[in-house]
């Protein structure tokens, strides 16, 4: 047990680079920063930006671990981490921290989703990932939201005020994006179509999940689990209640500063 | 000691001399066709038969020329080949496209040498059209396709063995009317139980794999398949394959491996894919994890005991039954012919699913593997991606089975980043497994 | 637009919604006591079904946008196949006492596979050996023995024996209905056609969900109705389309309501004229035999086509003929994406059309289809035909 440790979870991601700072049970603080070309610097602009927000320096820090599509990269200095955990160790070991019921959490980021199961210790049973095709959801996500002039939160606000079922091309995101603009161009109703998208979304990550058992409880991790239209069509097909985590963009970097105590023994 | 194999060369030569012959013999039969045909009938058109298969000469030429590939690739493609077409084909054809071949001695040839005739099958519903487009682009070459039907227990179903035999006997004719020459029996015999030899060969090499430690690697064996694949009809390669089982035989007396450390065994369902490959061998090779059985690797060309009482099994073959096969007329050489090819596992689990469900349950058991890494490749349809995605179903609960993307030859369908993720994980789980957990 | 009297309107009306509610019109047949099976290729041969007793359906397109199936079949799968199999997973099928397939192409086969292995249907499928190379000089004694087998299987199933008589009887229900829809077809060769491409399409594809005798009925009606009708003459530019299976009529409505004035003449693939354009030949005694004659005599499936010893694909000469009767001025290649022997098809076919001075365009089949793309590849085509200056 780490009491009165600080430690340091960062997520270096596809799309966002996020950072976590906890102590013992207790999380003090987290950010994010867009990772862009320099994953290095978005690690080190993430961890410092939460050091700021809670105004300790990073000498007072414990050790840092890393995880995330890009964990190897960030590990150099200047951030020199602890230790790297894989993105599926660290989201279990997230998932269970916040949710000690939970047996199944799904985490649908920017660039690839997966879905996890676990035991009542929180030991990783299975993992399941997403095949080439279902790559990006996430940033076509961003990329409709944006082409629509709207954010993420907004975008999933608008499909729930959609009246009338249509669907997107299931193939890939690029596939989907090239039918949301025609389905647009036809003069079908926007929130329509960001329903469409939506659904989309939630057809090829449960299609991934079939593969697990599915244990419950069943929780949702990553940036796109705050889209309520994501998540209402996520349980329908999966035939199962589902629940957010708190902080679930943040479900990653909590599992890494989790796994500190995993480079001690 | 990692072993070294002292039969490692010859096989390499004789790829290149294949090879070689099919470019520059100044006379002769050239003959084009697929690795997945019976070959035995062309020997009997004489002793001077140059062959070239389609798929074998794909690989050998993605692995030698990355760059060359490429462009024949994208010629094809240019040439309206669409995207999702075998790529295997599109490299193939590319050659055509652009009069230029390229082969494993580093030679690239301008000027594609035009076969004589085309001897193919039909293994998927692109396959047999990937030799009428050479055959078209190349001015109309006779090409003749054998329906090999396929599927589970195929070669004990006396209409199928009939379907196939009768065609090959048709076939034969047609040989000797195109190319005008007289068939020999008496040659024609002699290739037949080569080749059953050499399939029979390569089944009892794999099958020394269920050994611990397995004495070779899955690159090693992706390496000593291609004789069989490009020419398993001579007696050159009866020699070779009977020098490398008993060195084998005797790696495993000593208990010799060319991977010594082998603390995952894994059995692989997937293509010998050009790109990507070491890598993921280097992932799995760091965790100690060797692939030490591979459904194409040893089905392609090896045959097994295969079903024993509705079960798979991949125990070999007698080899003295070979030596004692009743091959004393054409037919009967034909039907022994037509029996091992369908007795081939690609040619069963092609078209029957529960063929190859049972040929996995089977390989992880006699194999004794920690792991099941499935690699369906995207341009392909046969049962390099015909029921994989299921099998990741059925085995991912009993045994840690991962499925990462891939391709042949092309190397912008290969999902490297993907695959590497998912082989790291594949390691994960099965370390997992070893101490209790996944 | 040409016009059609309100009977015939009425009865292509009736089409339409036998395709739409045809698990309802299935149902209902079942309700009067009849066993139904479901078929997957049309090379299973329907008259041994019908023989029996049992009223074939085609599986069809559900149309549905979804996912799941991709984790029972390979992502670069076409759709057609992708929709099949995930119909079986949805139960929607459940009803049938039978699902059968013949060996075709790789996709079809997989769909068939997830019905048998994760959609229950175990004990009710049978798969009929089929030879991939149709022309083979062997191939019809193959078939003697694979047809047999699907007999006896079907008569344990309809607990009776399938005689002569009833073969004959089916393959003279059957050779009535491909007589009829070649009828309706030929219509569009006319001048002034009283129906229109998209609704010979629609008559087309209900058939195959549907009882053939009333199915006959219904086309005699049509028949009559249309050959007495005036119709006007056809404007603007004749397309004729080749590929393979659709069943997604919106695709011909919309070539046919394009800026331009355009109309569909002919439909190349298994859900139209592949699937009627032979007759089994009624005056061989051995009738088993000559259902194989017919069904191998007919248009092959892209792929099960290569001659051998030439490599031919016959299917051309079927396509060079209608190209010479219906007339068309351009081509539209329509195949599912993922599909493997329709593309190889096309880059052959291509270069024999160009020799003919017919331009052509090519469209991708998906579950979704994006109709404003769709409708500027046409409206291209139309333009290339028309020498529309830009």
């Amino acid at each position: 047990m780490n009491n009165g440790k600080i430690v340091a979870g960062l997520d270096a991601g596809h799309v966002d680079t996020k950072a976590v700072i906890k102590r013992g049970q207790e999380i003090l603080v987290y950010s994010t920063v867009a990772t862009g070309f320099d994953v290095v610097a978005a690690a080190e602009a993430a961890l410092n930006h939460a050091l700021d927000t809670i105004g300790i320096s990073r000498h007072e820090l414990a050790g840092i671990v890393s995880t995330g599509i890009f964990r190897d990269m960030v590990k150099v200095a200047p951030l020199n981490v602890t230790r790297t955990v894989p993105e599926y160790v660290a989201d279990v070991k997230g998932a269970f921290f916040l949710n000690k019921s939970s047996r199944t959490v799904i985490d649908i980021g920017g660039n690839i989703h997966k879905a996890m199961h676990y035991d009542q210790n929180g030991s990783l049973l299975d993992v399941i990932q997403n095949d080439k095709c279902a790559d990006g959801l996430g940033i076509f996500y961003t990329t409709m939201a944006r082409s629509l002039g709207l954010n993420e939160q907004e975008m999933s606000e608008l499909a729930l005020k959609s009246t009338k079922d249509v669907s997107v091309a299931i193939q890939c995101a690029l596939s989907a994006e090239s039918e949301a603009i025609d389905l647009m161009c036809q003069g079908v109703d926007i929130a329509d179509v960001a329903d469409a998208v939506s659904k989309f979304m939630s057809e090829r990550v449960a299609a991934m999940c079939t593969y697990l058992p599915l244990t419950k409880e069943i929780v949702v991790a990553g940036g796109l689990a705050k889209s309520p239209t994501l998540i209402k069509h996520l349980s329908t097909l999966i035939k199962q209640d589902i629940s957010v985590l708190s902080l679930p963009e943040y479900v990653g970097a909590i599992g890494a500063a989790i796994s500190y105590e995993g480079s001690q023994t | 000691m990692p072993y070294s194999l002292t039969t490692w060369n010859d096989f390499k030569n004789y790829q290149t001399t294949c090879y070689r012959n099919y470019l520059y013999a100044p006379q002769g039969l050239r003959c084009m066709g697929s690795t997945w045909s019976i070959l035995a009938p062309l020997k009997g058109l004489g002793e001077d038969i140059h062959l070239i298969g389609g798929e074998p000469h794909a690989a050998s030429t993605a692995g030698t020329f990355p760059d060359e590939s490429r462009e024949d690739i994208s010629a094809a493609e240019t040439g309206g080949l669409g995207f999702h077409s075998c790529s295997y084909l599109k490299l193939f054809t590319g050659e055509v496209i652009r009069d230029k071949i390229a082969i494993t001695d580093r030679t690239i040839k301008e000027g594609y040498p035009r076969p004589d005739v085309i001897w193919t099958t039909h293994l998927c519903s692109q396959h047999s059209k990937w030799y009428q487009e050479v055959s078209r682009r190349l001015g109309g070459i006779p090409m003749y396709p054998i329906d090999m039907i396929g599927g589970g227990n195929a070669e004990k179903d006396p209409k199928i063995v009939n379907y196939v035999s009768d065609q090959i006997e048709e076939g034969i004719g047609w040989l000797e009317r195109v190319t005008g020459r007289e068939f020999s029996d008496e040659l024609f015999i002699k290739a037949a139980r080569n080749e059953i030899k050499v399939l029979v060969l390569w089944g009892n090499i794999c099958a020394m794999n269920m050994a611990a430690p397995a004495p070779l690697d899955e690159r090693r064996l992706i390496a000593l398949f291609p004789p069989a694949v490009v020419d398993r009809t001579t007696d050159e390669t009866v020699r070779l394959y009977e020098a490398l089982l008993k060195e084998v035989r005797y790696m495993v007396e000593t208990k010799d491996s060319v991977v010594p450390d082998q603390r995952y065994r894994i059995v692989y369902f997937g293509i010998a894919h050009t790109y990507g490959h070491p890598e993921m061998a280097r992932i799995l090779r760091d965790a100690g994890a060797e692939i030490v059985a591979s459904v194409y690797t040893f089905g392609t060309c090896g045959n097994f005991r295969g079903f024993v009482n509705g079960k798979w099994s991949w125990q070999p073959l007698d080899l003295q039954w070979v030596d004692e096969l009743d091959l004393t007329t054409r037919r009967k050489a034909i039907t022994e012919l037509v029996k091992i090819a369908l007795g081939w596992p690609t040619w069963q689990g092609v078209r029957s699913y529960w063929a190859l469900e049972q040929m996995a349950r089977a390989m992880v058991v006699e194999y004794k593997a920690d792991g099941l890494l499935l690699a369906p490749s995207r341009s392909c349809e046969t049962d390099f991606r015909n029921g994989y995605i299921a099998m990741q179903r059925i085995f991912k609960d009993q045994i840690p089975t991962v499925e990462y993307d891939t391709d042949q030859v092309d190397v912008r369908k290969m999902d490297l980043p993907g695959a590497q993720r998912k082989t790291e994980l594949f390691v994960h789980l099965m370390e997992a497994h070893k101490k209790g957990g996944a | 637009m040409t016009m059609t009297k309100n009977g015939s309107d009425a009865i292509i009306g009736r089409f339409r919604q036998m395709i739409e509610n045809r698990h309802d019109y299935a149902k209902s047949v079942k309700g009067k006591g009849q066993l139904l099976a479901g078929y997957m290729c049309t090379h299973v041969p329907e008259e041994i079904l019908y023989a029996a007793g049992i009223v074939p359906v085609r599986i069809l397109s559900s149309h549905v946008s979804q996912a799941m199936t991709r984790s029972y079949i390979h992502e670069t799968y076409c759709s057609f196949s992708h929709d099949c199999a995930y119909q079986g997973l949805q139960h929607n099928y459940d009803y049938l006492d039978l699902i059968a397939t013949s060996s075709s192409c790789i996709h079809m086969s997989e769909a068939f596979n997830v019905w048998v292995r994760f959609a229950g249907f175990q004990q009710k499928s049978f798969l009929i050996p089929y030879p991939h190379i149709m022309q083979t000089k062997p191939a019809g004694d193959f078939l003697v023995a694979s047809f047999g087998e699907f007999k006896q299987f079907v008569e344990k199933l309809a607990k009776k024996p399938i005689t002569e008589d009833d073969l004959e009887r089916a393959i003279k229900v059957y050779n009535q209905n491909r007589r009829l829809l070649k009828r309706l077809w030929e219509l569009l060769r006319r001048d002034q056609p009283t129906v229109t491409g998209p609704e010979v399409a629609t008559a087309t594809l209900a058939s195959q969900v549907m009882d053939k005798q009333e199915c006959n009925q219904m086309l005699e009606q049509l028949i009559q109705s249309l050959e007495a009708s005036l119709g006007k003459a056809p404007s603007g530019v004749r397309l004729m389309v080749t590929g393979g299976a659709c069943d997604d009529l919106g695709i011909f409505d919309l070539i046919e309501h394009l800026s331009y004035s355009v109309s569909l003449v002919f439909i190349d693939s298994c859900t139209a004229a592949r699937y009627f354009w032979f007759e089994v030949p009624e005056d061989r005694p051995d009738k088993l035999k000559a259902l194989i004659e017919g069904y191998l005599g007919r248009i092959p499936c892209p792929a099960k086509d290569n001659v051998p010893g030439t490599g031919e694909k016959k299917r051309f000469r079927f396509i060079q003929q209608f190209i010479e009767d219906f007339k068309p001025d351009g081509v539209v290649f329509l195949y599912q994406r993922f599909c493997s022997p329709q593309p190889m098809d096309v880059v052959a076919l291509k270069p024999i059309l160009e020799k003919l001075g017919i331009p052509s365009t090519e469209l991708e089949l998906d579950t979704t289809v994006p109709i404003t793309q769709f409708r500027t590849q046409l409206e291209a085509l139309v333009e290339i035909i028309t020498r529309v200056a830009p």
